[in-house]
């Protein structure tokens, strides 16, 4: 990658901003330029990093230095001996890691790695980070730490941000990168909800929460009418929360609401993210989700009304939450019952605001609620999704006393993440031994995280020990392997690959609940304790449709039916260690990092122009792409909805939780074309979808000339 | 000069259903498709970042945009008005009426960075200086003259060096900004602004090509004539405004690339050669780069809604599409 030495004479004089902003512009044999690339990030290197970190002698006195100024926890260190650690850090630095792309690089010096208390100068080089967050997660197992570093430095595991960023250091945020929280109908449960929530943004991630047990704006009050004002003002309030609460300035808070389609709020929510919505209900941050029955689909299908119903009665008939009620089962019911005050409105016309708020905010997320019960093994009902709409777990309500005490702890929901990175997962060809340890790192995560401040948190955590395995490069994989997309190989490797990694992560919590001779908390009402989760899996064969994808596997070992009936006898008998094991997320920061395409969807652009808040405008060049493999990487808005969801439908049968998926659409479509790809989605058996994502290009004859970004 | 503006002779009832230039209709749908409002973008983010300025940079972050306010009131109260009465089609007014609007619009944006940003004090300021600025008034006089001018043609020649050229030593800035990790919502604001102007200067300049076509070879040379030199006092006005503002900071010869860059754009609008060589418009790429008007920019949920979204087109679903 780094042949030459020298900067080409011309390329002299130019920053690295300008290097990498060069990839966006042509070269003059009307080429991209991905060499400038490489170039941009050597002399970030040179010019940036080299000079701008502190210098020490040896690892002894670096690690003395920053145990003693409180840049590093002691008590990471001190559980291994430092003969060890010595070893570790020189393996690490003997893999000779380099960053593929300049984003990569720059993203990890300005987010991640340690730097002095003024903020001025780097302690960390990437080494020295993937060692120390080994050395956190692995608790003095020697050997895990070692495993650990390989893993991380090879790039085929990468922790989520709050993990990878924080562990080992002193001065920090928690591990855990997202939190679900539910809101019931009472004053106490909101004012909770809004200190929860300062809490948590102040420790970590996203935070998402349920609005719809709330009472909708007009519902009594005290058996007074019209005294409630529903859930906009609610959301003002966690808005204002997150935007004050950030963690150290590293990232600020960040938070989503989920509401169900047959709340009567359901219009007023939706149209707080219309363009000329009134300041007073603007909600310009917070992200927003609605919950989707099959009925609403049924009723649109129809072309019938669909009615809404009062949370606040709904309560009062049946005793529980409004959330707690399949509104699919018990939708007739509901309709007929007198007690329970509802309103209608036409359910296609629904559809088709969502699909105009879409347009103009990408808002709002989607879960399908039949379709995420249908598929959960675990006992419960899941409710509401997370900020990245791939966290799906059952939850419980929590009870308040009127000093905000709890009077009963309900389950909120924690996740932790980690990815792994396709391509390199299967350079490796060893998917059981890559898979082991990545799921005991996030457990170890798990079993690190105690929230005080958020008891229902930290007890669902405690009892759950819940992880989100995730994938990402996908299409960099395919793309490098000469597999479009969405083809008939693309979605067959899908299918196994996310079978593999199911099996192995299954074993591997069955193996952890060995070890310590514990399960979650509940596992005997799971169909995992039933032996009815692995019906599918002992009664059906899957193998390979196709002679590439089985190529591709040559000398790694794909589960059979006897694979499975013994892991299922092992479940039944000892259990598993985590009620939920894998979750697909988007991947912002941590694929630039580990040159990985996002997640497991096709790369937006080819350069991509990527715009975070702490770094500015960047241009990010696909992994593996060169002007030979080009063809491979069509972009999202080219290859359209239906491959997508093909794409996401063969891994989604193999995936407990939920997966981001990004819809893609040019501008040129309407919202019947949003709708159709939304029917073609929940009939495909996705559970959630995640943005709407519009690509406007410029009008012919005000480009910029030459620009990679405006040529399609 | 202080003659009133004569809007139209007679009043006819816009028809869309019979389309002269299709151009109109496409123009009109864009520019609608592409309307927002400043509150859309969470300028409050960029409160941390404005801190880490220096003071100098400060100053000048406020001086251009009071700049920049001041030529966004003049093309929204008087430029795109002042076209109106020329206009060869009943869509063309209405497209301007859409023009004025947006500047309106955009004149106002820079006042929601300021009260986001800056104290009272400072924003009074900034406008004080902005009216004692001797090459910022005398840009806005010289557009202003030939907005109130008798010829038609040289409307759009100014109007359209206005929304192509006399911008752009302002935009450089947040631009700037936003490559360095600053501002950058404020810089999404100014990127729509930019996507709105790039398609002003584009329409206005292609009206004006329209009405070259009737022209005798006499008359056109005139006017290519004309639009030069307006183009080197313009220019050499700017050199001046650039320094003023820039030298402080020592970006004074990127911007000037720019303003190198642009001028070309701005005659390649009016379907002219370009004035400079591209030796001297070789801006810094960082630049150039951030000034796509594409909406091709992809964000997450902790950096703001970014410059992408548009108003879109509803249309109902019909009884095949839920056919399962």
């Amino acid at each position: 990658m780094n042949s030459s030495k020298e900067l080409p004479a011309q390329f002299q004089g130019l920053s690295y901003n300008d290097l990498n902003a060069m990839l966006n512009l042509y070269g003059p044999d009307g080429k991209i330029q991905f060499e400038v690339d490489r170039y941009a990030a050597r002399q970030y290197f040179l010019d940036h990093v080299n000079n701008n970190t502190v210098f020490f002698h040896d690892l002894d006195e670096k690690l003395e230095y920053l145990v003693k100024h409180e840049y590093y926890e002691r008590e990471t260190l001190d559980q291994y001996s430092m003969n060890f650690i010595r070893d570790l850090f020189k393996h690490a630095f003997g893999k000779k890691f380099r960053f593929e792309t300049f984003l990569g690089a720059f993203k990890f010096y300005t987010s991640y790695t340690l730097k002095t208390f003024d903020g001025k100068r780097y302690l960390e080089r990437y080494e020295d980070r993937v060692c120390m967050v080994a050395l956190h997660l692995a608790r003095g197992d020697e050997k895990l730490a070692m495993h650990l570093v390989d893993e991380i430095i090879e790039g085929r595991f990468q922790p989520a941000t709050p993990t990878f960023l924080n562990a080992g250091k002193a001065q920090r945020g928690e591990l855990v990168s997202c939190f679900l929280l539910r809101i019931e109908d009472n004053m106490e449960s909101i004012a909770r909800a809004v200190n929860s929530s300062l809490q948590l943004s102040k420790r970590g991630g996203g935070v998402a929460l349920s609005l719809t047990n709330l009472r909708e704006h007009g519902a009594p009050i005290k058996q007074i009418e019209n005294q409630s004002s529903g859930v906009i003002p609610v959301m003002k309030l966690l808005e204002d929360s997150f935007s004050y609460a950030n963690q150290l300035g590293a990232r600020q808070g960040a938070g989503a609401v989920y509401l169900n389609a047959h709340h009567p709020d359901i219009y007023r929510f939706l149209d707080t993210k219309r363009e000329n919505a009134d300041e007073k209900i603007r909600i310009k941050t917070l992200s927003l989700g609605v919950v989707i029955p099959d009925v609403t689909f049924e009723l649109a299908r129809k072309n019938e009304d669909m009615y809404l119903f009062s949370p606040y009665d709904v309560e009062r008939v049946y005793g529980v939450p409004f959330s707690e009620i399949s509104v699919t089962e018990k939708y007739y019911e509901m309709v007929d019952d007198a007690r329970i005050k509802k309103t209608k409105i036409s359910a296609r016309e629904f559809f088709q605001t969502l699909a105009e708020i879409q347009f103009e905010s990408g808002y709002p997320y989607i879960m399908f609620e039949d379709t995420v019960n249908k598929a959960n093994p675990i006992a419960g009902r899941i409710t509401m999704s997370n900020l990245c709409s791939e966290i799906l777990q059952v939850s419980s309500a929590s009870e308040f006393s009127d000093d905000l005490s709890y009077k009963t702890v309900g389950k909120d929901i924690s996740c932790n993440l980690g990815s792994m990175n396709i391509a390199k997962a299967m350079d490796g060809k060893d998917l059981a031994t890559s898979v082991d340890i990545a799921i005991r790192a996030l457990s170890a995560v798990s079993d690190m995280s105690y929230i005080a401040s958020v008891p229902s948190i930290a007890d669902g955590n405690s009892k759950s020990h819940a992880i989100g395995l995730g994938q990402m490069n996908l299409h960099g994989f395919l793309a490098r392997e000469h597999i479009y997309y969405g083809s008939e190989e693309g979605i067959d490797f899908t299918n196994i690959y996310f079978y593999t990694i199911l099996f192995h992560a299954l074993t591997a919590s069955n193996k952890i609940a060995m070890e310590r001779g514990e399960t979650f908390d509940n596992f005997e009402n799971s169909k995992y304790a039933s032996g009815e989760f692995f019906d599918k899996y002992t009664e059906q064969e899957w193998v390979p449709a196709t002679e590439r994808v089985r190529e591709l596997f040559d000398g790694m070992q794909i589960p059979t039916q006897e694979d499975w009936k013994a892991l299922k006898a092992s479940v039944m008998e000892h259990g598993i260690y985590n009620q939920n094991l894998q979750a697909v997320p988007p991947t912002g920061s941590i694929s630039y990092i580990n040159n990985s395409t996002s997640s497991i969807h096709p790369v937006a652009a080819k350069i991509e122009i990527r715009k975070e808040g702490k770094i500015g405008r960047v241009y990010y060049p696909a992994p593996y792409m060169n002007n030979e493999n080009i063809d491979f990487y069509e972009d999202a808005y080219e290859i359209g909805y239906e491959k997508i969801i093909d794409t996401y439908a063969a891994a989604t049968q193999h995936v407990d939780q939920g997966l981001s998926l990004t819809l893609f659409f040019k501008d040129t479509v309407t919202t019947r074309d949003i709708n159709k790809a939304q029917i073609y989605a929940w009939r495909k058996g996705i559970k959630s979808l995640y943005y709407i994502r519009l690509r406007q290009l410029a009008l012919e004859g005000t480009e910029v000339e030459g620009c990679v970004s405006c040529a399609l | 000069m202080t003659e009133k503006i004569q809007l139209t002779n007679k009043v006819e009832a816009i028809n869309w259903n019979r389309i002269q230039d299709d151009k109109d209709v496409e123009v009109w749908n864009r520019l609608v498709n592409n309307f927002w409002l400043p509150e859309k973008v969470p300028l409050s983010n960029d409160i941390q970042s404005w801190g880490t300025l220096t003071e100098d940079e400060k100053l000048l972050t406020m001086r251009v945009f009071t700049g920049l306010t001041l030529l966004d009131t003049l093309q929204g109260t008087v430029g795109a008005v002042s076209l109106i009465p020329d206009a060869i089609t009943p869509h063309e007014e209405a497209v301007y009426t859409n023009i004025a609007f947006m500047e309106s619009v955009h004149a106002k944006s820079y006042s929601s960075i300021f009260s986001t940003l800056a104290s009272t004090k400072e924003i009074d300021e900034a406008f004080r200086w902005s009216t004692e600025n001797v090459n910022l008034q005398k840009k806005a006089q010289i557009i202003e003259s030939y907005y109130h001018g008798e010829d038609p043609l040289k409307r759009k020649i100014a109007s359209t060096l206005l929304e192509s050229f006399l911008f752009y030593s302002g935009f450089y800035l947040p631009m700037h900004w936003s490559s360095h990790a600053k501002l950058t919502n404020t810089a999404d604001l100014i990127r729509l602004i930019i996507r709105d102007e790039a398609v002003h200067g584009y329409y206005i300049g292609y009206k004006f090509q329209k009405g070259l076509e009737n022209e005798t070879e006499e008359r056109k040379q005139e006017l290519k004539d004309y639009t030069f030199e307006l183009m080197y006092e313009l220019y050499e006005n700017e050199v001046q405004y650039t320094h003023d503002l820039y030298d402080p900071v020592g970006l004074s010869e990127d911007v000037k690339k720019f303003l190198h860059y642009n001028a070309n754009k701005a005659l390649m609008n009016l379907g002219y050669e370009a004035m400079f060589p591209s030796t001297v418009t070789d801006v810094s790429p960082a630049i150039l780069a951030a000034l796509s008007p594409n909406a091709d920019e992809n964000h997450d949920f902790f950096s703001g809604s970014g410059s992408s979204y548009v108003i879109g087109k509803a249309v109902n679903t019909e009884d095949e599409d839920w056919d399962f």
